[in-house]
């Protein structure tokens, strides 16, 4: 199937064998790394459809929503009403809050009617919630768009050199996909285990890290709930994660926590005596 | 005057790209069509569904267009229309995001109208984006796979070949139907600085303005005639062939009346 060029960024993770590591690093458990942490005093923006505030699911924790514009082309950040045109956003942050339930939302919508997933509104909206320094990013969405390729690549580099973390879901179709695939970010596919904190590392990139996204039962539009499978929904796991670890261990950057992620990670361990 | 006659040259060019086009596009009618059929088609049978569609993109008003559906519970969703602002599909457009939802009769506004409108509420749908160079021209979606209640991370993947496949012959067929977008577009690549847009546009308007009234005149009834043909086979086609051969060259043979 490989001469299909599928983009097969969940295969790693059904295949455990694929994973198996031989440096167990033994002073990094998951209780040191998020024991007894909820987030707390984390902000963790959500790059998406809006986030419906008034959600059962969201618990009150959305502090703020702006909302990409383009006026004659050109993007301005304005605020937004609070509510979630799909469901997509309200889904991933519902997702987060169950893992990390008391950090603070802040609603980036970059979709909309008059946007159409336009990737100049998506690098606004990103590069609005980098200069606020928001602490993890989660996107659940890319661009397509070869044209902004630097684009994203100069706000992915400038919110790792400013420890904002950029949880980003791998696209499911073959297609360039931006700044999921840049190695900055913290790259996510599915894996099939109803286990919202099982996570694993991949050894093999592009996608680095894999998380439930099959069958995960979410939040959805007008107060609904369904049940999804995608990398939409894998992505908003390890953002959640993310969140933990940072708010337990204050100035750590993307770079440390991906390793804090991988020393802890579920996937199989081979031990070599001697 | 070089420039005139360069003019004249590339005009006399142009007409004859864009007939050619045109005559093409008339022997091929509902080529799309027919295209994007059979590809629903396989995705039905593939994923064993009760049904299959695919939604383009069109403009004024904004919208998104269900062209052709496959499987018995999928005829009412053709010409179907909804905001890319709206439900599922909207979302996947917009996004550009493959989508699989399970149980989407708990999503309390999922595409409600819609299911009045075709009489058939899924259990289940996965909506993968129709992505060219450009960007999202579409989306495919298959609703209820048979003997599963979701679809897999897997399927999912699968389906986005099929839509690959879907973009590429939409990607053909389209180059056919914008031909006056594209004679403007080889115009100004060849003509580098020369050209201004005025001219350009001019050239184009002149070499394509007749090619809409191709139901009317002698030699569009002779193109829809071929179009007949093409249902027959390689002999009579030949044959015609052959007639027209003849009746051309006994017409270059006669001298021309005043």
């Amino acid at each position: 199937m490989t001469s299909l060029d599928l983009p097969a960024w969940s295969e790693p993770f059904s295949h455990p064998d694929a994973l198996v590591r031989s440096m167990p690093l033994a002073g990094v458990s998951r209780a040191w790394a998020w024991g007894g942490s909820t987030g707390a005093g984390i902000r963790v923006g959500v790059i998406d459809s809006g986030l419906e505030v008034e959600h059962p699911r969201l618990n009150g924790r959305v502090v703020d929503s702006v909302a990409v514009r383009l006026v004659d082309g050109e993007p301005e950040i304005v605020p937004d009403d609070g509510a979630d045109l799909y469901g997509h956003g309200t889904a991933c942050a519902g997702i987060i809050l169950g893992l990390a339930p008391d950090v603070e939302l802040v609603s980036i919508r970059v979709l909309g009617a008059d946007l159409r997933g336009k990737g100049t509104a998506f690098a606004a909206g990103l590069e609005w919630a980098i200069e606020q320094g928001i602490g993890v990013l989660n996107l659940s969405l890319s661009s397509k768009s070869e044209a902004l390729f630097s684009v994203f690549h100069d706000l992915a580099d400038r919110a790792y050199f400013r420890n904002v973390a950029l949880v980003c879901a791998a696209n499911n179709v073959p297609a360039a996909s931006y700044p999921s695939l840049f190695s900055s970010v913290f790259s996510v596919a599915a894996h099939g285990e109803p286990d919202p904190r099982r996570v694993y590392y991949n050894p093999a990139p592009p996608v680095e890290f894999g998380a439930w996204g099959v069958d995960v039962p979410i939040a959805w539009k007008d107060g609904g709930s369904t049940v999804a499978t995608g990398n939409s929904f894998a992505a908003p796991h390890v953002a959640g994660m993310v969140a933990l670890i940072m708010a337990k261990h204050p100035g750590m950057t993307p770079f440390e926590v991906k390793a804090v992620l991988a020393a802890i990670a579920d996937n199989p361990i081979r031990h070599e005596d001697g | 005057m070089v420039v005139e006659d360069d003019l004249t040259a590339a005009l006399t060019a142009l007409k004859a790209v864009a007939r050619r086009s045109a005559v093409a596009r008339n022997l091929q009618g509902g080529v799309e069509e027919r295209l994007l059929q059979s590809i629903v088609d396989a995705t039905a049978s593939l994923f064993d569904a009760e049904a299959a569609s695919i939604a383009l993109f069109e403009r004024d008003p904004d919208r998104l267009e269900f062209r052709v559906a496959s499987g018995a519970r999928g005829a009412g969703a053709i010409g179907l229309r909804v905001k890319p602002s709206e439900g599922i599909v909207g979302f996947v457009f917009s996004s550009g995001q493959a989508l699989v939802l399970s149980d989407v009769t708990k999503d309390p506004r999922f595409d409600q109208e819609a299911a009045a409108r075709t009489g058939y509420v899924p259990r289940s749908v996965a909506a993968v984006p129709l992505l060219d160079d450009e960007g999202t021209v579409g989306v495919l979606q298959v609703l209820d796979k048979r003997g599963s209640p979701s679809f897999s991370l897997r399927d999912m993947e699968l389906l986005a070949i099929f839509a690959r496949q879907a973009t590429t012959a939409i990607t053909a067929t389209r180059v056919q139907r914008d031909t006056a977008r594209l004679l403007g577009e080889v115009l100004r690549q060849l003509a580098d600085d020369a050209l201004t847009d005025a001219q350009v546009e001019a050239l184009v308007s002149e070499a394509t303005h007749d090619l809409d009234d191709r139901t009317e005149g002698p030699f569009w009834r002779l193109v829809d005639h071929a179009e007949l043909l093409r249902g027959m086979g390689e002999r009579e086609t030949l044959l015609v062939a052959k007639i027209l051969e003849v009746v051309a060259n006994h017409e270059k043979r006669r001298p021309r009346r005043a």
